[in-house]
C-alpha cells in the first residue's frame, strides 16, 4: 500500500487530467489548498468527477455525493482516504 | 386582446397505460409504473428500476398501425400512438390534419436505436436492416416520422430543452396559432428509455433505486420514465367553424431561465417563480384563482426544494393544492410536460386532483405539503403545470376550464 | 396593422473559414481535402474567462465565443432572451459518452460528456454567462432547426418589438457520424478539395460545422446589418412546384418581384440528387441573379443556413461579393438591397430566408 506522501503527487496528476485543469501545474497545486469554494473553485459536477476518479483508479465506491464533501476537502484528505480505503 | 387558443384533444401513452382512459384508471387506482427494466437492454435492469412501458417494439408497431420494421424508432412509435389518440379525440378532418402543425419534443430522439447499432453503423463492410437508423440520433427525426404517418404538412418543429421540452412545444403551438401561421397544432413530446439517458442520469447520481418520493423529506432522486403525450390546440376561428366543444383553454404560459447552474436549480427557485408569474400575468389570472398545480416534482433533493420555495413565494398564504405525478409515470424527460398537460386535462374534465403518492414526511424547509390522496368533485377553474430542466430551462403552462362559458 | 420589422443588430460567426472578426470579410479561404471541415477557432480567452473555459468542450467554447462576438458587435450586452438551434447537437461529447458506455460496460462513467452532450447546453451556458433569466428555448428541427428558431424569435418580437433576442445556431462535425452517413450516400465517397465541391456532380456532400449568433430586435441598434423580412420552410416537397409556390408566396408577401432581388444565396450542397429541386427553381425562376454559394466554405450541417444568413448579411453590410463565393460571375446591382437565401438539407428540408437593407 502506498503512503499518503506517495499518493499526493499521483492524485494531483489524476485530478488535473480528470478535471481539465490545464492551467494548474502540480507544483502550484498545494496539498492543503481547499478544492472547493475559495481554493480551486470546483463545483458539484467536479465532485462527481472525483468520485469517478476514485472508483476507476482505486476501486473506491461512494454511493452518496454528500460523503465526498469531507473526503474532497484537499488533496491531502483525499490521499488519506485513499490510503485507508483503496481496493487496488 | 390576444387571440384565444383552445385544447380540443389529447392523447397519451406512458408506463401507466396506453391511452388516456388507462392512464386515468391508474391515476385513480394508485397504480404505478415503477419496476425492473424488462425491455431495454442494459446491465442496470435490476439496480436502476424505472417506469418502463412493458411493450416491445413489435407490439408498439402493431398499436401504432405502422408497417413492421419500417425504421421507426421507439420514440417515433410512442409519438405516433399518442398523436393518433389526440387527433382522434379532437375529431380533426383530413384537411385539418394536412394543414396542422406538429410540434414534438424529445431530448435524444432515437438514440436508443443508434446506440444499439452504433458499431455496426460505423462499419462499412456490414450491411443490414440497421441502415434505417443512421439518422435517428437526430432528435428531429421522430417528428418527421410522425408527420409522415398522418400526412401533416402545415408546420414541423422539434424542441429540446431537457425536461421542460414538451411544455415549450405546447407554448410554441399556441404561439403559431396566435400569430395566424396555423389553425391547428398537435403539440407535446416523446421519449423512450435508452442506455444513454439511463447511464447519463446515473452519472449525475440523481436516480433513486427506490420509488421516487416527491416533496418528501426522505426523497433521494428520480425514477426515469418513458412515454409520449400530445394536446391538440385549435384557434378561435377553427373552433367557430365547427360545433366542437373545447376541453380547456391555454390561458397563459411562461418560459424563463434560472441562470444558476448547468444542471442544478437555484436554491430559491428564481426561474420557477418567474415562469409561474409570467404564465399568470399573460392570462390575467390572480394567484388566488389557481385551483391546482401539477408540480415538476422530480423528487431530487434540489428540484423539490427549489420548486417548493418558488410556490411558497408566489402564493404566500394561499398555496393551492399541488401534487407531482412523477411516481406514477417516472420522469419521462422531454415527454413529461406533455404527459402532465394531459393529466391536467383529465383533472379539469373529471374534476379530480391526482395525488402525490409516496409522500409521507414533511420537508423541514417548506411549510407546504402535496395532496396525498385523490380529491374528487373539485371545481378546477385554473390549473398550472410546471416543467423544469437542465440548462436552467423553466416553463409553466396555465390552463383554464371552459365549463362555465 | 403594419408589417412587423425585425432588425439584425449584430452577428458573430465561427466556421471552417476565418469569420470571427467582423472587421474582415472572408480574408483568406481554407481548403479541406478529407471531405471534413473543422472550425477555424479564435483565441477563446479573448471571450471566455479561464475558470469557465476549463470544462467546456470545443464547440461549447466556440458557441459561447460566437455569442459574445455578436453581443459586442451589437453594442447590447443584455438580451431579453436566448434562442438556439442545432440539428445534431454536441456530437463529439454525445459520442464520447456512448463510447464510454461500451468501453466501461455502463459503469464508472463521467457526467461531463453527458451534460455537455445535451442539445440545450449552449442556450443554458449563454444564459448562465449573461445571467439572462428571460426567455430561453432550443430548436432541434433537423435541417430546419435554425429556421424554426427564427420563427420563434419573430413571434416573440411580434408580442414585444422592444425586446432583443440572441439567436444562435450550432452544429458539430464528428467522425462517427461521418462514417454512419457515408452508408446512405450523404457524404461523397471520393475525396475532393472543398473548393471544388461544385465541380463534382456526384452523390454526397462535405461534412461541415459551425456556429453563428444574431442579435434580433424590433428596434434598430447602432450597428444594423440588415432586416429579416421572411422565413419560409418546406418539409419534403413532392415536387419543384411546391417550392416554386413557396417562393412566389415569399415574394408576394413582401411586395417584391423576382427581378427586384439583387443576390441569390444558394444553399446547394454539391449532391447531384439532393440539389435537383433547387437547381430547377434557380434555372427557371432566378437564373438572372448574381448567385452566391457557401457550402464549399462551411460544409453541410443541419444549421448551415445560419452560415448562409451570415454571408447574406455580410454582403448587404459590406456591399461586396467576395470572388470566392460568387458563382455565375454576374455583377450585382448597386446598391445591393434584397438578398434571398435558398437552402436544402439532405434533400428533405427546404427553406427561404429573405433579408433586405434598411
Amino acid at each position: 500500500m502506498q503512503s499518503v506522501e506517495e499518493l499526493i503527487p499521483q492524485l494531483k496528476l489524476l485530478i488535473i487530467k480528470q478535471l481539465n485543469l490545464e492551467s494548474v501545474t502540480p507544483d502550484a497545486f498545494d496539498s492543503d489548498m481547499p478544492l472547493f469554494g475559495e481554493g480551486l473553485g470546483l463545483d458539484s459536477i467536479d465532485a462527481i468527477e472525483l468520485i469517478v476518479l476514485l472508483d476507476r483508479n482505486y476501486g473506491i465506491k461512494l454511493a452518496d455525493p454528500k460523503e465526498g464533501r469531507k473526503i474532497f476537502q484537499s488533496v491531502r484528505t483525499m490521499a488519506e482516504y485513499v490510503q485507508q480505503n483503496s481496493k487496488k | 386582446m390576444s387571440p384565444r387558443v383552445f385544447v380540443t384533444g389529447y392523447g397519451i401513452i406512458s408506463a401507466i397505460g396506453n391511452g388516456s382512459e388507462e392512464n386515468f384508471q391508474s391515476l385513480v387506482n394508485r397504480k404505478m409504473g415503477y419496476g425492473s427494466i424488462e425491455i431495454l437492454e442494459t446491465i442496470h435492469r435490476e439496480d436502476l428500476p424505472a417506469c418502463e412501458i412493458k411493450l416491445t417494439d413489435a407490439q408498439l408497431y402493431a398499436i401504432a398501425q405502422v408497417k413492421n420494421f419500417s425504421g421507426y424508432t421507439r420514440t417515433a412509435l410512442l409519438g405516433v400512438i399518442a398523436a393518433r389518440e389526440a387527433i382522434h379525440r379532437a375529431g380533426l378532418s383530413q384537411q385539418q390534419i394536412r394543414k396542422a402543425g406538429i410540434l414534438s419534443a424529445s431530448t435524444t430522439g432515437g438514440i436508443r436505436e443508434l446506440e444499439k447499432y452504433y458499431f455496426e453503423l460505423q462499419d462499412n463492410s456490414l450491411d443490414g436492416y440497421f441502415d434505417v437508423f443512421s439518422d435517428t440520433g437526430n432528435p428531429g427525426e421522430h417528428t418527421e416520422r410522425i408527420a409522415e404517418v398522418f400526412g401533416i404538412k402545415g408546420y414541423l418543429s422539434t424542441i429540446s430543452t431537457a425536461c421542460s421540452s414538451s411544455a415549450n412545444a405546447i407554448m410554441q403551438g399556441a404561439e403559431l396559432i396566435k400569430n395566424g401561421i396555423i389553425e391547428t397544432a398537435i403539440c407535446g413530446g416523446s421519449e423512450s428509455l435508452s442506455k444513454f439517458t439511463l447511464n447519463g442520469f446515473n452519472t449525475l447520481m440523481i436516480l433513486d433505486k427506490e420509488q421516487c418520493r416527491p416533496f418528501d423529506k426522505t426523497r433521494s432522486g428520480l425514477n426515469l420514465g418513458e412515454g409520449a403525450a400530445y394536446l391538440v390546440l385549435e384557434s378561435e376561428v377553427s373552433m367557430n367553424a365547427s360545433d366542437k366543444k373545447p376541453l380547456a383553454e391555454v390561458v397563459g404560459y411562461g418560459n424563463t431561465n434560472d441562470a444558476f447552474h448547468q444542471t442544478a436549480s437555484s436554491p430559491d427557485g428564481g426561474g420557477a417563480y418567474l415562469a409561474m408569474q409570467q404564465a399568470l400575468k399573460m392570462g390575467s389570472v390572480k394567484p388566488a384563482s389557481i385551483s391546482y398545480i401539477n408540480a415538476h416534482g422530480t423528487a431530487t433533493e434540489n428540484n423539490d426544494l427549489s420548486e417548493g420555495l418558488a410556490i411558497q413565494k408566489l402564493f404566500a398564504n394561499n398555496v393551492p393544492a399541488f401534487s407531482s405525478t412523477k411516481p406514477f409515470t417516472g420522469h419521462a424527460l422531454a415527454a413529461a410536460g406533455g404527459i402532465e398537460a394531459v393529466f391536467c386535462m383529465l383533472a379539469i374534465n373529471k374534476q379530480m386532483i391526482f395525488p402525490s403518492i409516496n409522500f409521507n414526511q414533511q420537508m423541514e424547509e417548506l411549510n407546504i405539503a402535496p395532496v396525498k390522496d385523490l380529491l374528487r368533485d373539485v371545481d378546477l377553474r385554473y390549473v398550472l403545470s410546471n416543467s423544469f430542466g437542465f440548462g436552467g430551462n423553466t416553463s409553466s403552462l396555465l390552463f383554464g376550464s371552459v365549463e362555465n362559458e | 396593422m403594419n408589417k412587423p420589422v425585425y432588425y439584425i443588430n449584430g452577428v458573430g460567426s465561427i466556421s471552417p473559414q476565418r469569420t470571427f472578426n467582423n472587421d474582415e470579410f472572408l480574408p483568406e479561404i481554407s481548403s479541406y481535402i478529407e471531405n471534413k471541415l473543422d472550425c477555424v477557432l479564435p483565441e477563446f480567452k479573448d471571450y471566455i474567462n479561464p475558470i469557465q473555459l476549463r470544462r467546456l468542450s470545443r464547440m461549447l467554447r466556440a458557441g459561447l465565443s460566437a455569442a459574445i462576438i455578436c453581443l459586442r458587435d451589437s453594442n447590447n450586452q443584455q438580451p431579453d432572451g436566448i434562442i438556439t438551434s442545432t440539428g445534431d447537437g454536441f456530437l463529439r461529447d454525445t459520442n464520447k459518452f456512448l463510447n464510454e458506455i461500451f468501453e466501461f460496460n455502463e459503469k464508472q462513467l463521467t457526467p461531463t460528456y453527458f451534460m455537455q452532450g445535451t442539445h440545450n447546453a449552449l442556450a443554458g451556458l449563454v444564459a448562465l454567462t449573461l445571467k439572462c433569466k428571460g426567455y430561453n428555448n432550443t430548436y432541434v428541427t433537423s435541417g430546419l432547426a435554425f429556421e424554426t428558431s427564427l420563427h420563434d424569435a419573430m413571434m416573440q418580437l411580434n408580442a414585444d418589438p422592444d425586446k432583443t433576442f440572441l439567436l444562435g445556431a450550432l452544429d458539430e462535425r464528428d467522425d462517427a457520424q461521418y462514417k454512419i452517413h457515408l452508408r446512405t450516400d450523404n457524404y461523397k465517397k471520393e475525396k475532393i478539395n472543398s473548393r471544388s465541391l461544385f465541380d463534382n456532380p456526384t452523390r454526397g456532400t462535405l461534412q461541415g460545422e459551425g456556429t453563428c449568433f444574431f442579435s434580433l430586435s424590433g428596434q434598430p441598434g447602432s450597428n444594423v446589418w440588415g432586416l429579416l423580412k421572411d422565413v419560409k420552410v418546406i418539409h419534403k416537397p413532392e415536387n419543384a412546384n411546391e417550392i416554386r409556390s413557396a417562393l412566389h408566396e415569399v415574394l408576394t408577401a413582401n411586395d417584391l418581384r423576382a427581378d427586384q432581388l439583387d443576390v441569390l444565396v444558394n444553399g446547394v450542397s454539391g449532391d447531384v440528387i439532393h440539389d435537383q429541386l433547387l437547381a430547377e427553381i434557380v434555372e427557371t425562376e432566378l437564373s438572372f441573379l448574381p448567385e452566391v454559394r457557401f457550402k464549399h466554405l462551411c460544409g453541410e450541417y443541419c444549421t448551415a443556413s445560419s452560415f448562409g444568413l451570415w454571408l447574406g448579411l455580410s454582403i448587404l453590410k459590406k456591399q461586396v461579393i467576395p470572388a470566392s463565393v460568387l458563382f455565375n460571375g454576374k455583377k450585382p446591382k448597386n446598391p445591393i438591397k434584397h438578398v434571398l437565401l435558398l437552402n436544402q438539407y439532405f434533400g428533405r428540408n427546404y427553406s427561404f430566408i429573405l433579408i433586405s437593407s434598411c
